[in-house]
C-alpha cells in the first residue's frame, strides 16, 4: 500500500481537503465549514475523501492543517477570559494601543475592544531600566494578591507583560511562578517567552492574544488528534505557521500565536514550491477568491516575510501606511498584501462619473446578479459573464446555473448607461479597474519594498484568480503566468509543500563597527541551540537541519529595520556593513554615505527541518476531465472586440497555441488573451507567454 | 523651458475607464512615495507621529494626488509650490531639486521642509513631485524648534526662502553647508532630507511609466481631469447638505507669552448649493506667542473638518478644494504675517478643527461630536550630556475625543488632523535620559453626557541627566473642551512638576530648566459629553465604574448612579 499524505485547510465557506500520494496522484475535496464542530467537519470530509480515493486512514503518512480557529477567536473575541498583569503605571497600553487610526477623516471610528478589559489589568510595583537592570524590586506579595484576585475573577488564562522585560526576565519568571504555585490550573503566557523583543505595545498585544487563544487552540488540537485517532489515522498532525512553516501539535498548543492565520501563509507556500519546481526563483503569487485578493512574493525561492501583523484589520484600501486597526501580533508571517476585490465586489458609478469596484462585495450570499439571489448591484462576476469570459449556464461544474440575460441587464442600466457606454466596454472596464486594484496588492509585495516585478512570474490561483491573471501580467510587463493544477484548492495542496520552522529573534543592540563579534556568535548560538531542540522534538536529526541566521539593522536613527543574512562562523563585520548598505539601496533605492553609523537592534533564526526529498511531487495527475466544450464569443476591448473563443480542457494546451482561449475547469476558469501563448509544462501547470 | 499643455480646446472625450485607471496609478505614486519616506526616516517626528506628506503636482503646479498622510498638510502644497514658481517657474531644468521652509513665502512653520522636484519626459517639464517632512531641529532658541514662547519668527531657526538646493544634479554646497551648520543634530535632518530626495526619484520613476502607459497628451489631460473629477464629486457631496449660515466661537487659553488672556477663535460657515464658505473673520489678532497660523495652516484645518462631513472616496487634490472657499483676514491668528511666530501653530490648528465642527454640529446635529481634548499637547526635552553630545526628546501627544451623537468619545485615538501614532516607551528609554513614569487613563476627567466624552491619558516623564530644558505646549486648561446636546464639558488639562519631592502647579505653556531628578506630569485634557447624562445607559455607567475610569462619588454627582 502506498503512503499518502493530507491538507486540510479551513476557510470560512469550505474546507479544502487535499490527498497526494507518493507518486503525484491528487484528489481533491471541498466540504462546508462547520464553526460548531471543526474536528466533525473534517473526520467525515477526510472519510468520504478516502473512500473515493480508495484510500485507507491507515497509509496516512502526515496531516497537514492550515486552521482558523485561532483567528476566528480573536476576531469573534470568544478566546478565554484572560488577565493581563504589568508594571505600575502600564496596564493601559493594551488599549491605548498605538493611538493611530487606519482611517483618515472617519467621525465613525471604532477601536477593536481591548481582548482584556480594564478591570481584569492589575499592575505590580516593579521597574526595570532599558539595560535590565532592576530600578524597582517586585513586590512579590502585591504580586500574589494580582494574582489572587484574577483567579477569583474567574480568568482561565494570565499574560504578563512588564517594561523592559526583554532585557531581564526575573520579574516575569518570578510572577509565572507565584502564579504556577497559586492557581496550577490557569495557563500562564510570559511576554518574554513570548517575544523577547522591544516595544511594549507590540510585546503586551502578542502575550495577551497567546493568552487568549492558547487554551482554545489545544482544546481543539486535543480533540482533532483524538478523532483522528479514532479514525485510524495514527500520523502525526502538523499545524501551519503564520510564518509558512509547520510546526507539531503540541508545540502550537503552547504558542498558539504562530498558528493564528495560517491559511493564507498556505498558497505563498505553495507557489514557492511551484517556484522550486520549476526553475524559476522570482514568483509573485495572487489568489483571489470570491471577496478579497491577496499578493505575495518569493525572491530567489524564499518566501517573503514580514515581522507583524494584525488580525481583523481588515483589506488594505489602497495603503499600507494607515495601521491601527485590529490585533497586532509581532510574529514572523508571509508577507501578503491583500485587497477587497473579488467576484463579487460590487461595481457602480460615483458621482464624479467614476466606475468603482468594490470594496463592498455581495459576498457569496446573495452573490452576484447573475445567482439569481436578490442582488441587483452588478458585480466583477456579473461583468465576467457579459463578457463571456464565464460560462453562461452554469460555474462548479454545474453545480451552480446563472441567469446570464439579468447580468447583462444590471450592467447596462447600472454601469453602461450612466458612463454612456455599451454594456461590453462598460463590463470590460469593470474587469480592468477591478485588475487596477488588485494590482496595487502586488505592487505592495513588489516595487514598494524595491523590487523590479517584471523579472518575475505571476503564479495565479484561487476560483477568479486564473481569469485575471494574465491581464494583470500584462499591464506589469510582467512575462510569464503559472497556473497550477487544482488551482481552486491550491492553498491547500500548499501545506504538502511546507518544511518544519522555527523562527526565533531577540532584542540585540550593537554598533555594526567594532562589534563584539564572539558576543553576537554567542547570542546566535544560544538561538540556533533552542531552534535545533525544538526541530529535534519534531523529529529531526542533526543532519536533517537546517540554520539561518540574520541580523536586523538599521542606519543609527532609523526606526525601520533590514535583516541582513549572516553566514555561519564569526560574524564579519565588514561584510555586514557593505551587506547593509547594498540591502538598503535595493530596497529604497539610495544609501548613506560609507562612514554612516550602522546599528545592529535584533537577532533571528530560522531553523528549518529538512525533508527527505522534495514536498513537490515531479509532476501532478490530473482528475479525469469531462467532454469537449463548445466556443463561445468574448469580448476582449474596444479594439480587439468580440471574438469566437474557443474552450478548453486543459489537456488540450498539451500541443501549444495562442490565444485567445477559456480553460475551464471544475473550480477556476483560465483565461488567455488574445495576445498570449498557452502552453501545458511537464509539471501540469498551465504556462501563459505573454 | 517648454510645459506640457492641454490639447486644443480640449474637447477631447474622456474614457472614464481609461481615466480610472490613470487615478488608481497616480495615487498609488503618492504613497509609494510616502511609504519610502516612512521607512528611510531617521526621526521619531516622522515615524511615529508620520508628521510628513507627499504629493504628485502637475506641471502647472497644482496639486493632483496626495498621498494619505497628514491631513494638516492638506492646503499647504499649493501655496509653497506656487511660491516655488513664482520665482522658478520658468527656470527649472531636469535634476533640479527646490526646497523652502519660510512661513511667510510659501512655508507653514520652520520645522517643515518642502521639497520639489520638477519631473521631465522626453526634455518637457510634465508634473512636480513634492515632499514635506517634520525635521526634528532647524536651529533657533529652542531645542526641536517648536517653541511656543518665541515672539517673532527671527527666534525659531533657519528660515528658508524657495531655493534651488540641487541644480541638474549638482548639489548646492552653500545651502546644505549652511543647513549642517545651523540645526542641533545634522546627521538626522539630513538623513531626514535624503529620504525625502529619494521619494522624489521613486516617483520619477514611476511617473516615467505612467507617461509609457497613457502618452504624455493623455497623461497631462488626465490630470486635469482627475481634478475635475474630485471638484465634482465634492460638490455632489456638498449640494446634499442643508443650505444656510451657522456660527461658533471657541477660545485657547493663552499665548504662552500674555498669560491669562484668551485668545477667541471665531467661525461662520456658509453653504449654498454646491459650495460652502469657511470664514474666520472676528478670530484674534495674531498673538506674541507662536501659536499663529499661517493661512495654508488654516486651510488645512478647514478642509480636513469639511472632509470629515462628506462620504469617503473623493480624491484627496486640489479639486475638492475649489468647493470650499475660505477666509482669513491677514494678521490675525489665522492668517500671520511678518514678524510673527508661528513654530506651535499646531495647536491653533487642532482647535480650528475643533471650532469648525461645533459649527457643523449646528447643520448636522445627527453627524458630528463634541470637542476631543483639544491636542495637541507638545513636549520637548532638550540639551546636552555630559559629553555635550545634544539629545532631543519631541513627542506630540493627543488621545480623548469628544462624546458622539451615537456613540461615547474615543478613549486614546488619535485627533483626525494628525493621525499620529505614540512613541513606545521603551524605545524612548532605550535612547533618551529619560524615564516615562506611566501612561494611564485618569478616572472621573471625562465630560458626563448619553454618550461621554473620551477619557483622557497622563504621562509622567522623569529627566536622568544632570539639566535640560523642558518644552511643554498645551492648552484646554481655562476653557474646557466643550459639550454638546446637554452634555457636561470635559475636565480641563494638567501639567505638574515633582521637584524636590514636591508637587507643583504649571501652566499649560512654558519653558522652564528640567533638572535631574525632575518629574514633569501631564493630563490631556477629558473630551466633552454629548447628550443629557441621565440619558445614559446604566451598563455604561456600571462598566465604567467597574472599570476604574469613573468613581462612586462622580458616578453618583453625574449619573444618578447608587452603587
Amino acid at each position: 500500500m502506498r503512503g499518502f499524505r493530507v491538507g486540510v485547510d479551513i476557510g470560512g465557506t469550505f474546507t479544502d481537503i487535499v490527498l497526494l500520494d507518493d507518486s503525484g496522484q491528487l484528489s481533491t475535496r471541498k466540504v462546508s465549514t462547520n464553526d460548531a464542530d471543526h474536528a466533525g467537519a473534517i473526520a467525515e470530509g477526510l472519510a468520504a475523501a478516502f473512500a473515493q480515493a480508495g484510500l485507507s486512514p491507515a497509509a496516512v503518512a502526515e496531516v497537514l492543517h492550515a486552521t482558523t480557529i485561532g483567528s476566528n477567536a480573536i476576531l469573534e473575541r470568544k478566546g478565554v477570559r484572560t488577565g493581563l498583569i504589568t508594571t505600575r503605571g502600564f496596564r493601559d497600553v493594551l488599549e491605548i494601543r498605538t493611538l493611530r487610526m487606519p482611517r483618515l477623516y472617519d467621525l465613525r471610528w471604532e477601536k477593536p475592544p481591548p481582548l482584556v478589559e480594564r478591570d481584569l489589568r492589575l499592575e505590580v510595583t516593579e521597574r526595570l531600566a532599558a539595560d535590565g537592570a532592576i530600578r524597582i524590586p517586585l513586590d512579590v506579595a502585591e504580586a500574589e494578591r494580582a494574582v489572587v484576585a484574577l483567579v477569583d475573577a474567574g480568568v482561565e488564562a494570565i499574560a504578563v507583560c512588564l517594561i523592559h522585560a526583554y532585557a531581564n526576565p526575573a520579574h516575569e519568571r518570578a510572577i509565572g511562578d507565584i502564579a504556577r504555585r497559586i492557581a496550577p490550573h490557569i495557563s500562564v503566557s510570559l511576554s518574554h517567552e513570548v517575544l523577547p523583543e522591544r516595544k511594549e505595545y507590540e510585546r503586551t498585544s502578542t502575550t495577551v492574544i497567546n493568552a487568549y487563544i492558547r487554551p482554545i487552540l489545544a482544546r481543539y488540537l486535543d480533540s482533532l488528534a483524538a478523532r483522528l485517532g479514532t479514525d485510524g489515522i495514527a500520523a502525526p498532525l502538523m499545524i501551519m505557521q503564520s510564518s509558512g512553516g509547520l510546526m507539531g501539535a503540541e508545540e502550537a498548543a503552547s504558542r498558539p500565536v504562530h498558528a493564528v492565520e495560517s491559511g493564507p501563509a498556505a498558497g505563498v507556500v505553495g507557489a514557492r514550491a511551484l517556484a522550486l519546481r520549476c526553475g524559476l526563483p522570482q514568483v509573485v503569487s495572487f489568489d483571489m477568491g470570491g471577496t478579497t485578493a491577496k499578493a505575495g512574493i518569493v525572491e530567489d525561492y524564499e518566501v517573503g516575510r514580514a515581522a507583524e501583523y494584525a488580525v481583523g484589520a481588515g483589506i488594505m484600501v489602497g495603503s499600507r501606511l494607515l495601521t491601527g486597526a485590529g490585533y497586532v501580533l509581532k510574529v514572523p508571517a508571509i508577507d501578503l498584501a491583500e485587497v477587497g476585490a473579488g467576484g463579487g465586489s460590487l461595481l457602480r458609478v460615483d458621482a464624479g462619473g467614476g466606475l468603482v469596484v468594490g470594496p463592498e462585495s455581495a459576498g457569496a450570499t446573495p452573490g452576484p446578479v447573475c445567482y439569481g439571489r436578490g442582488n441587483q448591484q452588478p458585480t466583477v462576476t456579473d461583468a465576467n459573464l457579459v463578457l463571456g469570459y464565464l460560462n453562461p449556464g452554469a460555474l462548479v461544474g454545474g453545480a451552480l446555473a446563472l441567469d446570464a440575460a439579468a447580468a447583462h441587464r444590471a450592467i447596462a442600466e447600472r454601469l453602461a448607461a450612466p458612463l454612456g457606454v455599451a454594456p461590453e466596454q462598460a463590463a470590460y472596464g469593470a474587469h480592468a479597474v477591478a485588475a487596477s486594484n488588485m494590482i496595487r496588492a502586488i505592487k505592495a509585495v513588489s516595487s514598494e519594498r524595491g523590487r523590479d516585478v517584471r523579472g518575475y512570474a505571476l503564479v495565479a490561483f484561487g476560483g477568479n484568480g486564473p481569469l485575471f491573471a494574465a491581464g494583470m501580467a500584462q499591464s506589469l510587463g510582467m512575462k510569464r503566468v503559472l497556473v497550477p493544477p487544482s488551482a481552486g484548492v491550491f492553498s491547500a495542496l500548499g501545506l504538502l509543500c511546507s518544511d518544519v520552522e522555527v523562527h526565533l529573534s531577540r532584542t540585540w543592540r550593537a554598533m555594526l563597527r567594532g562589534v563584539d563579534a564572539a558576543a553576537m556568535q554567542a547570542a546566535f548560538d544560544a538561538l540556533a541551540h533552542e531552534a535545533g531542540a525544538r526541530l529535534e522534538r519534531d523529529g529531526y536529526a542533526a543532519a536533517r537541519r537546517e540554520i539561518r541566521r540574520a541580523a536586523l539593522m538599521h542606519y543609527k536613527g532609523q526606526s525601520f529595520d533590514l535583516a541582513v543574512p549572516v553566514e555561519a562562523g564569526l560574524p564579519d563585520a565588514a561584510a555586514l556593513e557593505e551587506h547593509f548598505h547594498a540591502e538598503h539601496e535595493r530596497t529604497y533605492g539610495h544609501r548613506a554615505g560609507a562612514d554612516e553609523p550602522i546599528e545592529v537592534v535584533g537577532l533571528q533564526v530560522v531553523g528549518r527541518g529538512l525533508a527527505e526529498k522534495p514536498r513537490m511531487p515531479e509532476r501532478l495527475s490530473a482528475v479525469a476531465e469531462g467532454p469537449p466544450l463548445a466556443p463561445r464569443r468574448a469580448y476582449f476591448g474596444a479594439d480587439a472586440g468580440w471574438i469566437e473563443t474557443p474552450v478548453l480542457r486543459r489537456s488540450a494546451l498539451a500541443t501549444a497555441r495562442h490565444g485567445p482561449c477559456i480553460i475551464e475547469e471544475y473550480d477556476a476558469t483560465c483565461l488567455v488573451p488574445p495576445n498570449a501563448r498557452a502552453s501545458l509544462d511537464d509539471f501540469g501547470n498551465i504556462v501563459i507567454d505573454l | 523651458m517648454a510645459e506640457a499643455s492641454a490639447p486644443e480646446g480640449s474637447a477631447r472625450q474622456r474614457d472614464p475607464i481609461a481615466f480610472e485607471l490613470f487615478r488608481n496609478a497616480l495615487f498609488s505614486i503618492a504613497d509609494e512615495m510616502a511609504l519610502t519616506i516612512h521607512r528611510t526616516t531617521y526621526s521619531a517626528v516622522l515615524k511615529d507621529n508620520m508628521d510628513y506628506s507627499t504629493a504628485f503636482c502637475d506641471a502647472q503646479g497644482r496639486l493632483v494626488a496626495q498621498g494619505l498622510t497628514l491631513p494638516s498638510h492638506l492646503g499647504s502644497i499649493p501655496e509653497a509650490l506656487a511660491a516655488v514658481m513664482r520665482r522658478y517657474g520658468d527656470d527649472m531644468h531636469e535634476g533640479d531639486v527646490f526646497a523652502l521652509n519660510d512661513p511667510f513665502e510659501g512655508g507653514m512653520h520652520l520645522p517643515d521642509i518642502f521639497v520639489f522636484k520638477p519631473i521631465f519626459v522626453d526634455g518637457v517639464r510634465m508634473a512636480i513631485a513634492a515632499t514635506i517632512c517634520h525635521h526634528t531641529d532647524v536651529g533657533g532658541r529652542v531645542a526641536g524648534s517648536n517653541a511656543s514662547d518665541s515672539t517673532e519668527i527671527y527666534q525659531e531657526g533657519l528660515r528658508i526662502p524657495p531655493l534651488r538646493i540641487i541644480s541638474r544634479g549638482v548639489h548646492d554646497p552653500v545651502f546644505f553647508g549652511i543647513l549642517e551648520r545651523n540645526v542641533r543634530v545634522p546627521a538626522m535632518v539630513m538623513g531626514d532630507l535624503r529620504a525625502q530626495l529619494a521619494a522624489c526619484t521613486i516617483a520619477e520613476r514611476a511617473f516615467a511609466e505612467l507617461v509609457g502607459r497613457f502618452g504624455a497628451a493623455d497623461t497631462t489631460a488626465y490630470m486635469n481631469d482627475v481634478l475635475d473629477y474630485a471638484e465634482r464629486l465634492a460638490r455632489a457631496a456638498i449640494a446634499d447638505l442643508p443650505d444656510g449660515e451657522w456660527s461658533f466661537e471657541d477660545f485657547m487659553d493663552d499665548d504662552g507669552v500674555e498669560v491669562g488672556k484668551p485668545i477667541p477663535l471665531r467661525v461662520r460657515v456658509t453653504k449654498q448649493g454646491d459650495g460652502i464658505t469657511v470664514d474666520w473673520t472676528g478670530s484674534s489678532a495674531q498673538v506674541k506667542g507662536a501659536i499663529n497660523s499661517t493661512f495654508s495652516f488654516t486651510r488645512s484645518a478647514s478642509y480636513c473638518a469639511i472632509r470629515s462631513i462628506l462620504p469617503t472616496g473623493i480624491p484627496n487634490n486640489e479639486g475638492y478644494f475649489r468647493a470650499i472657499e475660505v477666509i482669513a483676514p491677514p494678521g490675525t491668528i489665522t492668517h500671520a504675517v511678518l514678524p510673527a511666530a508661528v513654530a506651535a501653530r499646531g495647536l491653533t490648528g487642532f482647535r480650528m478643527v475643533d471650532t469648525l465642527f461645533g459649527a457643523l454640529a449646528q447643520m448636522l446635529p445627527d453627524r458630528v461630536g463634541a470637542a476631543g481634548d483639544g491636542g495637541n499637547t507638545g513636549v520637548s526635552i532638550g540639551g546636552y550630556d555630559a559629553r555635550r553630545k545634544p539629545y532631543i526628546y519631541v513627542d506630540f501627544t493627543c488621545g480623548a475625543w469628544g462624546g458622539r451623537p451615537w456613540a461615547d468619545g474615543l478613549d486614546g485615538n488619535s485627533h483626525m488632523f494628525a493621525n499620529m501614532a505614540c512613541p513606545s516607551i521603551e524605545v524612548v528609554e532605550a535612547e533618551q535620559p529619560i524615564e516615562i513614569l506611566c501612561y494611564e487613563f485618569v478616572p472621573d476627567r471625562a465630560g458626563a453626557g448619553q454618550f461621554r466624552g473620551g477619557v483622557p491619558f497622563a504621562r509622567e516623564y522623569r529627566m536622568l541627566e544632570e539639566e535640560g530644558v523642558l518644552q511643554v505646549r498645551s492648552d484646554r486648561r481655562v476653557f474646557p473642551p466643550f459639550a454638546l446636546a446637554g452634555g457636561k464639558p470635559g475636565a480641563a488639562s494638567r501639567n505638574y512638576l515633582l521637584r524636590g519631592g514636591q508637587w507643583q502647579d504649571l501652566p499649560s505653556k512654558f519653558c522652564i530648566p528640567f533638572l535631574k531628578g525632575d518629574v514633569f506630569r501631564h493630563e490631556l485634557a477629558g473630551g466633552g459629553g454629548w447628550g443629557d447624562p441621565a440619558a445614559r445607559d446604566p451598563a455604561a455607567v456600571a462598566r465604567d465604574l467597574r472599570n476604574g475610569l469613573l468613581s462612586p462619588g462622580v458616578a453618583a454627582r453625574d449619573y444618578g448612579a447608587t452603587p
